[in-house]
């Protein structure tokens, strides 16, 4: 590395956290609290078995899993404007981002469900619960354990996965490192420093997590 | 009339029928024992009357309100199930929860009792069980019978009409099960009305007031514990009692005398 690209990078790399403050944490926050909500609310319709939204739940999950998310970012950003529904690319990010948190988020959220003993269940009935008491205050509180880790992942994933948002015109870490270097001609370097911003972000999260286990733990 | 009526419950799982059809009727202060050989159908029996399994068939009447076993609308199954308590072999106390949350939490959640009162109701059930001590202990922390205590104090918190328990020694070692035989004798004293399946048979000699033996899914012989455990009428009771380990005072008679 000589010196010129060291200055550069030092110059740069604010540039490349104001994107990361105003664009890839409030994608991620937003997108994964809305997201957390849809699979939520997907893995109880399917856990209380209720009829028709049960299978639509069902069909929700098979078809976001099953398509790439660039993908899903082309159809809503490029494709909804030709019926009519033009949207700027943050929202556009935000609802493809939400979508697939809530598809994969779901299966982990119910399957953290259906590992509490269903003695609890029975227990809550026999102490007078009705099925959302019992969900609510001792199944999913428990449940929370089981999927802390696996929604921490998520999390972390949905970090790096906002970067794809590139493709729909919206400015975030890896847009702003581009055209950092489409003037200077050192992507190498830029893009390593990019990767290092992601790396910055994750790894906090990475301490969140360790904490929050530490004390789901003590809370039993 | 009687306080709790069990008529003509039958349930199958697939094709293989687990209970036949049993009637059971119990009084108010009963302390009605259901023994029988692993397998026999008690545990969906228990299941099913605090309708944790879908009966193919039968009723059941509390205090004189019928509810059909097999079918009940959300509204009632609740209403039912907050006059009834019911202790599991495996405790199954709330993990989430302390030992006075897990007794307070049918109050405070499902009845919205004030919580002030809760506590009260709360605090006197563990004091009833000798578990005081140990208010805020989570379940993990707590011995088999330390969790069958605070189990039982929170199927009595609520006051219910009556308390169904599933083996509630089969899963504690001989020291531990003493301890909660003998909070369950308090219980009998006091005129709680429980039905209670158990493979203690002394238990069931010196508390029960009534003894029912179920073999197959039905009925073998039902009678006061006196003379089911003196003058067994079932030559099918008589050789259950003596697979048991117990030891009769005397000798076991049937009608025609000494066997
Ligand atoms: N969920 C179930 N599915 C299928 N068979 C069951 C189920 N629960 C119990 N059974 C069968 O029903 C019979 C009676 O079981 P159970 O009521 O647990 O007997 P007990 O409590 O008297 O030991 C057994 O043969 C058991 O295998
Ligand atoms: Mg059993």
């Amino acid at each position: 590395m000589t010196e010129r690209i060291f200055h550069e990078l030092v110059d740069a790399f604010p540039k490349l956290l104001l994107p990361a403050i105003k664009v890839t944490i409030p994608l991620t926050l937003l997108s994964f609290s809305i997201g957390l909500l849809i699979a939520l609310t997907t893995a109880l319709v399917q856990v209380a078995k209720i009829p028709v939204l049960r299978k639509a739940a069902r069909f929700y999950v098979w078809i976001i899993r099953c398509t790439p998310m660039i993908v899903q970012l082309f159809v809503v950003y490029f494709g909804l404007p030709s019926i009519g529904i033009r949207l700027a690319s943050f929202p556009a990010a935000v609802l493809v981002f939400s979508i697939s948190v809530g598809a994969y988020c779901s299966e982990t959220i119910r399957a953290a469900i259906e590992s509490v003993s269903s003695g609890q269940m029975d227990a809550a009935y026999c102490s007078g619960f009705t099925f959302s008491q019992a969900m609510f205050h001792i199944i999913i509180p428990q449940a929370c354990s089981t999927a802390f880790p696996p929604l921490s992942n998520s999390l972390i994933g949905l970090v790096k996965d906002t970067s794809l948002a590139y493709s729909v015109a919206l400015v975030e870490i890896l847009a702003s490192a581009q055209r950092i270097a489409a003037r200077t001609y050192d992507y190498f370097w830029l893009y390593l420093e990019a990767a290092v911003v992601y790396l910055i972000i994750c790894s906090f999260l990475t301490v969140l997590q360790r904490r929050g286990e530490k004390a789901l733990e003590a809370r039993r | 009339m009687s306080m709790l009526e069990l008529s003509h419950v039958k349930k199958s799982f697939k094709e293989n029928p687990v209970i036949r059809d049993i009637s059971i009727s119990v009084e108010q202060g009963d302390v009605v024992a259901v023994l029988g050989p692993s397998g026999s159908g008690k545990t969906t029996l228990l299941r099913c009357a605090g309708y944790l399994s879908q009966a193919d068939g039968g009723t059941v009447t509390l205090d004189g309100e019928t509810f059909d076993l097999h079918r009940i609308s959300k509204r009632d199954v609740v209403r039912y199930r907050r006059k009834i308590g019911f202790v599991f072999q495996s405790f199954n106390l709330f993990g989430n929860k302390t030992a006075l949350q897990n007794v307070t939490a049918g109050l405070t959640i499902a009845r919205k009792m004030d919580k002030k009162e809760a506590e009260r109701i709360g605090l006197e059930a563990l004091e009833k069980v000798g578990l005081l001590d140990r208010k805020d202990y989570y379940p993990s922390k707590l011995s088999g019978g330390q969790q069958q205590r605070v189990a039982i104090a929170r199927a009595i918190a609520p006051n219910p009409r009556v308390i169904f328990f599933d083996e509630p020694t089969s899963a504690l070692d001989p020291e531990l099960t003493e301890e909660v035989l003998n909070v369950m004798k308090k219980l009998a004293e006091d005129g709680i009305t429980m039905i209670v399946v158990t493979h203690e048979i002394e238990f069931a000699r010196r508390v029960a007031n009534r003894v029912i033996l179920v073999e197959d899914g039905v009925i073998v012989e039902e009678n006061d514990a006196d003379t089911f455990f003196i003058h067994p009428r079932q030559k099918r009771t008589i050789d259950f009692l003596r697979r048991t380990k117990w030891k009769p005072e005397g000798e076991l008679l049937s009608d025609e005398g000494v066997i």
